[in-house]
């Protein structure tokens, strides 16, 4: 690879021929945009500028068009989080249940704010709306996988374990 | 009709209006911020609410449509409290600008807070304050005063079909932006700061220079391009401040070309007194010696008249009066567009409204850059694509529209006989018979499949050809434009109340100049060829810049450089460089005058601003010069004047004096029967000359603004398809001789086709048909 | 299908096979009597009879609006020479809710049998699933029962070898509570911001790309398997007049038991929280109930007793909705309850209508300081304009949402909010 190459970010032809598939279950390739930027999100982690230039000419949509839909919906990010994305409900049935006081847990052990991401890049905590599964009061969703019930034990055996390397 | 109770008063309206507008239709007020008649129905202000008899919440008037006998209130104590809320949501967040934002004062905030509003608020919270984005120089933004009625968002969709400005984050986070590179795309974007109800996007130009009530409001037809729409201009004093659509103008909106020329008005390009060249200097001196000056280089000589169709009628017809009585052998020409001056078989002029271009079943648009040529023209092309209805276009290059035409097929100039012959055999297919259509398909060999779209258009009902410049333009234009008469009378199209039949013209006036000019006129290329011949000794221009503008600048130059000049306009130009006397002529926003539009429509502007100089109105100088001569004065006064317009052009007789609208036609010709020739030896590319909305006219190209947003959207000075030429450097060879140019690649141009700017640099490419290129060429 | 066609014996409709291990596999399904019906319905059913049959059955919309199904269905036209389209509503974003969640994971070829069925009524071609972006486990499972049926020829052209065909997609969102809203889902499906639309055009007239659409929630379309094997009669025979059929509530909160469950309309809210849901984490008596999640006023203790209907959840005062009971007892803070739940919508308000953009944020901002013991007594009077002023002025419901806790909590508990002022502190 040459030193000049172009470092805009492109999607792989698997994933090219994915959306093209999809892009013709709909009436129109703009009601693909939503589940594109999910696959842009998934290949590069977040949806920066240069992916929503993509996104847009992938889909021949105005840039303006994309922007509107990042920036409207939650799960789309526009900035980098960590490596692991903990997700803590704190609506009526987690927060009746002890969520608040797992976020307060998960901030004091990982050292950062609601919001923020350790400095090794390894963990982003922060607070959602209803995650639809309150039975399982307190929610977190790490990486969107649910884990219902969790408690400031359950959270640090997670924490631990991905630090020394295993899965979450 | 459906019948229902406002207030307790029983008014009829269309079915299907929305309450809101049996409300305005009836003189019932109620307020709104994100309504508006040329956009969708938005609906999210919540400021119309209306009660309506049995419905248990208040209804959105805006989007409601009304039913048989329903009762509608639009005051009660309910209504009062819930407009009081919306302001107080409303000025929750809007910052306390109004002294220092231009809206005040026509602000539909300030005046619904007066009006509605609670005398104070109650929230004690943090304020939100948004951060601006640059959006280019013609609107400036404060979006922390944005109240999200979006109505630029649509805008931006509908009208512009930029989609450039866009509504991000969701909730009171929600802040509307514009993505731009330098500036907004569209031709039409200064109206932003019109629409905008609060001081979130205003005009940039005249921003912070004056306040809504110290402005005079004149009524005024802008000049910028046949359309020739109504507008408002704004002066304070003598000093032009802003220019706004009329709001009983036929169009709601203006372009940015016509919204943003005024700083020429002051500016340095300006002739504004009379002056004589002395060595390379041009000095002022007094009108009598600068008139002397005039006539000692014209009288008796064998003159050319070169003038801009851009006057005044009066104007115009004062030329004609000058050459009837002091220069009755002179040629004279106005066209800087027209190769081919053998008569059309339908002369310059819509025989339709835009209004029914905007309603009929059919649209062809043949060769033109109608964006940028007739913005408004376009934008009712666009609002009928929106709307699911037609439009197709044929022409050498995709030019840019902010919509999507229907039907697309990119041509070179060189083939136009073929597409019409193509057409020719579809319509004869389908029974469809004029006489002489087989002997004008049969003079020509090839055949274009461009052609079927063109056909296949003709079979509707109603519809409506817009031949452009390309075809204008063309060498052979007298027989394309009768070949599509023939088309067109076959299909139904050319009859009276259903004529389709639309030359696209070169200027204002054009219905008048037929009259008028008809029996004298010739192209500017054969005056241009006539002086440098010989046969002239001197020339007069009148408005006219033949270097800025048209096919001629290498003609024009030549013949230019030999001849004295008497240079008569109110724009000095690059064309001065040959003037050796000028005499200052009013601004179109300086005269008393009428103007004809594309349509025929007659406008008579009666508030002229005065003059910043010593300039006059184009007619008395033409008297003058008259007087000076030694001829008789026709007209001393405006009134007999206009005498003469109504004897030289009957169809205006009694104008000046009508009640209503004056609607003048368009000219025919049975006789102007021509069949195609046969192409001379051609270069293998065609070349067209491209428009630039922003560089065209010597009044855009003396505005600073204009020539500001010109270079912002400048596209390469030579543009070709990468099949016919690579990007980069390369020699071509024309009458001119070989020259070097950068050649830019795109797409969306016909193969086979040279496109070149109009900028002084690829300029004098423009006078040629075809060229040919070192290494390339298809 | 195991269920009783004696309809006094009906306790259970979606969740009647929920238990079965691997019930979403495709020939696990069919074993317990998935598709079993599709054929004779596909066969020798028709739009109208289709359409009848859901009328009588008396099924209201699961999602929260109570809408009467086959008129919904009925409201659409035919031969508009446009295609129609079904769209299923499992953005499930209410909180207290989470019962669609258990359909799509354990039995989602029950949903995807009703789909078809709904399909064939409506003469759809072209079917999705909104799924919320949050579910991505169960739009996996969605995916992997949709090919499975697509294999077996349930789905795609010519289903089971008759002339009709449908397709199925799910489609998922990106978090955003609003795109529950019928017009808003359509919006996002369309690949736009969620912001819903006005009505009229109604979506069955003019929805998805200004087609005639269909939006039913999931819990709706899973119904409709056996109110056609059984017959609409049937249907309407169990629960109460005008609340036909079970209905499953998502139960959460200060009780014991929290979770999904299926009961005939007309159980007692103390039946179905003593006796299901194990009865309350502290105390016996409810400080509070939220029968059909936040965004429904406050039921009372004095209501514990009301019969789980719509009628009856309305005359005392509030909406059976989705189902979701929210249940506070004694131990809980209502105050600060509501002022999280105000965050909710100011989070998810989409921005659209001036009373609900700005009257959300005012509204949570006020409550911060409110719940931080930084309020004053005019706050209670702002609370109250603010929340009344955006109820039922606003192109969707989100505001009328938002503005119930407010007036629930100042109704019923204005001695907790005055309590926490800044001059009960001095």
């Amino acid at each position: 690879m040459s030193a000049v190459e172009n470092t805009s970010p492109q999607f792989s032809a698997e994933r090219l021929d994915e959306i093209k598939a999809l892009v013709a279950r709909y009436p129109a390739a703009r009601s693909a945009l939503l589940p594109v930027l999910h696959m842009a999100q998934e290949d590069f982690g977040y949806l920066s500028m240069d992916v929503q230039k993509l996104v847009a000419e992938t889909l021949d949509l105005h840039l303006m068009a994309v922007r509107e839909v990042v920036t409207f919906y939650t799960m789309f990010r526009e900035k980098p989080c960590g490596t692991y994305l903990l997700e803590v409900c704190t609506n009526a049935g987690c927060m009746l249940n002890g969520a608040d006081d797992l976020v307060r847990h998960l901030c004091d052990k990982l050292d950062i704010k609601v919001g923020q991401t350790t400095p090794d890049g390894m963990f982003t905590v922060t607070e959602v709306e209803c995650a639809g599964a309150c039975a399982g009061a307190p929610v977190v969703q790490v990486n969107n996988v649910y884990h219902e019930k969790a408690t400031a034990e359950s959270m640090d055996a997670l924490i631990t374990q991905v630090r020394a390397g295993g899965d979450a | 009709m459906t019948a229902l109770f406002i207030n307790d008063e029983e008014v009829t309206v269309t079915p299907g209006t929305s309450i809101l507008e049996a409300c305005r239709q009836h003189g019932a007020d109620v307020p709104y911020f994100c309504y508006h008649p040329e956009l969708s129905v938005a609906a999210n202000c919540r400021m119309c609410l209306v009660e309506v008899e049995g419905w248990p919440k208040p209804a959105a008037s805006c989007c409601t449509p009304v039913a048989e006998g329903m009762k509608v209130r639009t005051e009660s104590e309910g209504l009062e409290k819930d407009r009081q809320m919306m302001m107080e949501y409303l000025l929750i967040h809007h910052p306390l600008d109004c002294p220092v934002c231009d809206q005040g004062g026509a602000c539909k905030l300030q005046d619904y807070t007066v009006e509605h509003g609670a005398s104070q608020g109650r929230y004690t919270e943090m304020k939100r304050a948004v951060v601006d984005h640059d959006l280019g120089p013609f609107i400036s933004t404060c979006m922390t005063r944005c109240i999200h009625c979006t109505r630029c968002v649509r805008f931006a969709d509908e009208v512009a079909g930029t989609g450039d400005m866009g509504v991000l984050d969701r909730g009171d986070h929600m802040r509307i932006d514009g993505i731009v590179d330098d500036c907004l795309s569209s031709e039409l974007s200064g109206s932003l700061g019109d629409i905008c109800p609060v001081g979130a996007l205003l005009d940039k130009p005249s921003h912070d220079v004056s306040r809504p009530w110290e402005v005079t409001r004149h009524k005024s037809t802008c000049t910028q391009c046949p359309q020739g729409c109504d507008i408002t201009i704004e002066s304070r004093g003598d000093e032009v401040i802003r220019i706004r659509p009329d709001r009983e103008g036929v169009e709601p909106w203006i372009c940015d070309r016509g919204r943003y020329v005024y700083d020429a008005f002051r500016s340095d390009e300006r002739i504004v007194e009379p002056k004589i060249r002395q060595g390379d200097v041009l000095n002022s001196v007094s009108w009598d010696d600068a008139i002397g000056r005039a006539v000692e280089l014209l009288k008796g000589k064998r003159v050319g008249i070169l003038f801009s169709p851009f006057w005044s009628v009066e104007g115009l017809t004062a030329i004609r009066l000058l050459q009837d009585s002091s220069f009755r052998d002179a040629k004279v020409a106005f066209d800087l567009h027209r190769r081919d001056m053998r008569q059309f078989a339908f002369e310059e002029g819509l025989a339709m409204t835009t209004q029914q271009i905007e309603d009929v079943d059919q649209v062809v648009v043949l060769g033109s850059d109608l964006r940028q040529r007739l913005p408004v023209l376009m934008q009712r092309l666009r609002k009928r694509i929106n709307s699911g209805k037609p439009v197709s276009r044929i022409g050498a290059m995709n030019y840019r529209t902010n919509t999507h035409p229907t039907h697309d097929a990119l041509i070179r100039p060189r083939d136009w006989p073929a597409v019409i012959a193509r057409a020719m055999d579809q319509v004869t297919e389908m029974g469809k018979l004029a006489a002489g259509m087989d002997e004008w398909r049969g003079a020509v060999k090839e055949r274009h499949e461009a052609g079927k779209l063109l056909a296949d258009a003709l079979m509707a009902d109603s519809c409506a050809l817009l031949v452009g410049e390309e075809i204008r333009s063309h060498a052979d234009a007298a027989s394309l434009i009768y070949g599509l008469d023939l088309l067109m009378r076959a299909c139904g199209h050319a009859e009276e109340g259903s004529d389709g039949r639309n030359l696209i013209p070169e200027g204002m006036n054009a219905q008048l100049l037929s009259s008028v000019f008809g029996d004298i006129r010739t192209s500017a290329g054969e005056l241009f060829n006539a002086a440098a011949n010989g046969e002239l000794d001197a020339m007069i221009l009148v408005g006219s810049d033949p270097l800025g503008d048209g096919l001629f600048p290498a003609e024009a130059k030549q013949a230019m450089g030999r001849l004295p000049t008497v240079q008569i306009g109110a724009i000095a130009g690059e064309i001065s460089q040959f003037a050796d006397v000028q005499l200052p002529a009013a601004a179109y926003s300086e005269v008393e005058g009428s103007f004809i539009n594309m349509e025929g429509r007659v406008r008579i502007a009666g508030q002229p601003l005065s003059s910043i100089g010593s300039e006059r109105p184009l007619w008395k100088v033409m008297m003058r010069l008259v007087q000076v001569m030694g001829g008789e004065v026709p007209a001393i006064n405006l009134d007999e004047l206009r005498s003469h317009v109504a004897r030289l052009a009957p169809q205006l007789d009694g104008a000046w004096n009508a009640e209503g609208e004056i609607v003048i036609g368009t000219a025919r010709n049975k006789d102007a029967v021509f069949l195609p020739s046969k192409a001379k030896k051609q270069g293998k590319l065609d070349v067209v000359s491209r428009y630039s909305l922003y560089r065209e006219g010597a009044w855009a190209r003396a505005s600073e603004l204009l020539t500001d947003a010109g270079r912002r959207h400048a596209l390469d000075d030579v543009i070709a398809h990468p099949d016919t030429l690579a990007a980069g450097e390369h020699t071509i060879r024309s009458s001119a001789g070989e020259q070097k140019f950068n050649v830019g690649n795109r797409t969306n141009v016909t193969p086979g086709v040279l496109f070149v700017a109009k900028r002084g640099v690829a300029g004098d490419l423009s006078s040629e048909l075809t060229v040919d290129v070192d290494g390339g060429g298809v | 299908m195991a269920i009783s066609s004696d309809p006094k014996k009906v306790t259970r409709i979606c969740f009647d096979r929920i238990e079965i291990p691997n019930q979403n596999k495709l020939d696990v399904a069919r074993e317990n009597g998935a598709y079993k019906f599709l054929p004779t319905v596909l066969k020798t059913f028709d739009a109208d009879k289709i359409i009848d049959e859901m009328k009588t059955s008396g099924l209201r919309g699961r999602g929260g609006a109570g809408f009467p199904t086959g008129l919904k269905w009925s409201f659409v036209p035919r031969n508009t020479g446009k295609p129609t389209y079904l769209l299923c509503n499992a953005d499930e974003g209410e909180p207290g809710t989470f019962k669609d969640r258990d359909i799509m994971r354990f039995d989602p070829h029950l949903l995807i049998e009703g789909m078809i069925m709904a399909g064939f009524a409506l003469g759809v071609k072209d079917a999705y699933i909104y799924i919320r972006g949050e579910f991505l486990a169960e739009a996996n499972v969605l995916n992997e029962a949709i090919a499975e049926a697509y294999a077996a020829n349930l789905l795609g052209e010519k289903i089971l070898g008759t002339d009709y065909s449908m397709n199925l997609t799910v489609h998922r969102g990106a978090g955003a509570y609003v795109c529950g809203e019928e017009t808003a889902l359509i919006e996002s499906l369309e690949g736009r911001a969620g912001r819903p639309r006005f009505k009229p055009p109604f979506p069955a007239v003019e929805g998805f790309y200004q087609c005639p659409t269909v939006v039913n929630n999931v819990e709706t379309l899973s119904t409709v398997p056996a109110i056609l094997e059984h017959g609409g009669e049937w249907h309407a025979a169990i629960g109460r007049p005008n609340s036909a059929g079970c209905k499953l509530f998502s139960v959460s909160g200060h009780v014991n038991k929290p979770g999904n469950y299926e009961v005939p309309m007309g159980t007692t809210l103390r039946d179905l929280i003593e006796n299901h849901c194990g009865g309350l984490q502290h105390g016996t008596v409810p400080k509070a109930i939220i029968p059909g999640g936040s965004s429904t006023p406050w039921l009372m203790a004095e209501h514990y007793d009301v019969p789980l209907t719509y009628d009856d959840i309305m005359e005392a005062g509030s909406f059976l909705g989705s189902g979701a009971i929210i249940v506070m007892d004694e131990t809980a803070d209502v105050v600060a309850l509501t002022r999280r739940l105000s965050h909710f919508y100011a989070h998810e308000s989409c921005g659209q209508c001036t009373p609900c953009r700005e009257g959300t944020g005012w509204i949570e901002r006020v409550m911060n300081r409110v719940d931080g013991g930084q309020g004053c007594e005019g706050d209670m009077k702002v609370l109250e304009e603010a929340a009344e002023h955006m109820a039922g002025r606003t192109i969707c419901a989100l505001a009328e949402g938002g503005a119930a806790p407010i007036l629930s909590m100042l109704k019923h508990f204005p001695d907790e909010v005055r309590a926490k002022l800044k001059e009960s502190s001095q």
